[in-house]
């Protein structure tokens, strides 16, 4: 939508082209391209009307005849037109927009009528002070910059925020009053801008009523029941949902029956622990596998006291270490074979 | 932070919230929030007391395990005393013992899948070697006998014992639970799909690998295939016969020593 102000622009469509430039054709060691005519002049015999040649025509020149506008559906248009406005009103999508609307006495916010009588800035801005909107005008008046880009030497060279969008039925001087306030836009309730209502596509602009245009709204778009009496035939689209509280529709008794319960997420394990090494995870798997391992230590245990008591008896040495043990117990073992021998 | 106690912690502030609501300035809890409260004691109740009863048949269930394992321990051990008295016996008589002829076999694939003939591959694929260094427990009957002796030069195999079974079901086991790989951390992934056939536990179905059960079958085709690494220390020579000098084929009770350095 954002096309639909946009000025034409295109490349003459002589340029290039003000030559008899003609190509020399094949035999004559230079490239096929045509060349300028005539002599006289460093520029006769240079290569001419290609986009690659300097001098040349540029490849595909731009034409007036681009599209330059965009159609939109009307009831497309509407339709967004509408989802910007309802957006408005909450406080959640506004604030997420970006707007400081911390300090509001409500949203949306609408002002008596008299508003639209303003014709001095110095009124129209001690109300936005008394409404709290102000944070959103300085906030708009600090983030004045230098475009980035080259639209900067086009005559588009600073870029600001958008702060309150002011909508009024009828313009008694209102318009003026506000004009001059940066950030602040300005709008008619029977032609509402939807590049205003919705900047960069992004629903929530913050908006300030006057009391007749907030009345008029029911008229410009009908009620949900009434039809519009300034657009023709038009009411407001069905909302996708008929009961917005979702907290209270899932805590309520009829969905809570029809739900599963809680699903038990299986815990899985990083890593999977070696049981032949780390006890724990063998006991978990295997529980007998404790009770093996007290008898085998305990079987060992009674083991070597059974071998030192015989060594003892046999009048060796017993050694502390069993690997000694054994050795200590061969060669006792081999003394009285060799003695019986 | 297990789910319990975030249950239990919801519905604690839940209770102190309605308790302030309603004490202090006599607005009405909406009926949302108390309706919640009282959905999540409920819950929280159904939770302890399910923990309680899990609590309960997990006792019952190890206990079982324990029974069962010290049963096996002791067949194992009979089975071992018992082979050493025949042989003894025989030996005493002057006769001699007949072993029995082996029933389970573990199958390695040693070489790779490039340039395979292709019954060589199909036979491998019906093994479940699809992979080198993969391993299977293969039941040893003339069938699976004459399988294993067409695929020869690809794999080695031999007659595990003990010891080797309970490495590679503990160590590399990993069970197919749902058609995925899943390991053997926890003895529900063994009774969630053999439980039907009586094997519960890790020893259950290291029992029944190692004696051959009846439910052979569905215990060896729930292990995944044993993914093994490369033996430390080598292969001699993988193009030979294990007879020859090499690494194939059948290499009997020498598998077990293969299997430690690859498991």
């Amino acid at each position: 939508m954002h096309k639909n102000s946009r000025q034409p622009y295109a490349v003459s469509e002589k340029a290039g082209h003000q030559h008899s430039a003609e190509s020399w054709g094949t035999g004559r060691a230079v490239a096929r391209i045509p060349r300028v005519s005539g002599g006289g002049t460093s520029r006769s015999g240079q290569g001419a009307f290609g986009n690659q040649c300097r001098k040349g025509r540029m490849f595909a020149p731009t034409k007036v005849w681009r599209k330059w506008h965009r159609k939109i559906n009307q009831n497309q248009r509407r339709y967004a037109t509408v989802s910007a406005v309802a957006a408005s009103a909450l406080p959640a999508l506004v604030e997420a927009r970006g707007h400081a609307i911390s300090n509001l006495p409500q949203v949306p916010l609408v002002v008596d009528s008299s508003v639209e009588k303003f014709t001095t800035t110095k009124k129209a801005v001690a109300l936005l002070k008394a409404l709290g909107a102000y944070n959103d005008v300085e906030k708009s008046k600090d983030s004045k910059k230098v475009r980035p880009g080259v639209g900067k030497m086009r005559n588009r060279r600073h870029v600001i925020k958008h702060g309150p969008l002011v909508v009024y039925n009828k313009d008694d001087g209102i318009t003026r009053a506000f004009r001059n306030i940066p950030g602040v836009d300005l709008c008619s309730v029977h032609a509402l801008n939807l590049l205003q209502l919705a900047p960069g596509g992004h629903v929530g602009r913050f908006v300030i009523w006057s009391q007749s245009a907030f009345n008029a709204l029911d008229s410009v778009f009908g009620s949900g029941r009434k039809e519009a009496t300034e657009k023709v035939g038009y009411n407001l689209p069905h909302a996708i949902l008929a009961n917005a509280d979702i907290a209270r529709i899932i805590n309520s008794d009829e969905v809570q029956a029809a739900v599963k319960p809680v699903k038990k997420s299986a815990k899985v394990p990083r890593q999977k622990k070696n049981p032949l090494k780390n006890l724990n995870v063998l006991l978990k798997l295997n529980p007998y596998a404790q009770t093996q391992k007290r008898a085998a230590i305990f079987s060992e245990k009674s083991h070597r006291e059974r071998l030192t008591a015989q060594n003892a008896k046999r009048g060796v040495k017993a050694a502390a270490k069993p690997a000694a043990a054994k050795a200590a117990a061969k060669p006792a073992a081999a003394a009285p074979a060799k003695a019986k021998k | 932070v297990s789910t319990q106690s975030t249950w239990g912690v919801r519905f604690f502030i839940l209770l102190l919230y309605i308790r302030e609501m309603s004490a202090s300035t006599k607005t009405p809890v909406p009926e949302s929030v108390a309706k919640k409260a009282q959905r999540d004691s409920a819950l929280s109740a159904a939770k302890i007391k399910s923990a309680v009863e899990a609590k309960k048949t997990n006792r019952a269930f190890r206990q079982a395990i324990c029974k069962r394992a010290k049963q096996y321990a002791d067949e194992y051990a009979a089975n071992q005393a018992n082979l050493v008295r025949m042989k003894r016996q025989a030996k005493n008589n002057g006769n001699f013992y007949v072993d029995e002829e082996p029933k389970l076999a573990f199958a390695v694939r040693i070489r790779g899948i490039n340039a395979i003939a292709p019954r060589t591959k199909k036979i491998l694929q019906l093994l479940r070697l699809r992979q080198i260094h993969n391993g299977v427990f293969v039941k040893l009957n003339k069938a699976t006998i004459c399988m294993l002796r067409l695929v020869e030069p690809y794999i080695t195999y031999g007659y595990p014992n003990l010891k080797t079974v309970r490495s590679l079901v503990y160590k590399r086991g990993y069970g197919k639970v749902n058609k995925q790989r899943i390991p053997i951390t926890d003895n529900k992934v063994i009774s969630s799909v053999l439980g039907q056939h009586g094997i519960q536990s890790t020893e259950d179905l290291v029992h029944e690998i190692y004696t051959v059960g009846p439910h052979f079958k569905q215990a060896a085709n729930f292990l995944w295939p044993f993914k093994l690494s490369s033996p430390l220390g080598g292969y001699s020579q993988k193009g030979k016969h294990f007879v020859e000098g090499g690494d194939y084929g059948d290499r009997a009770e020498e598998i077990n020593k293969l299997i430690s350095r690859m498991a």
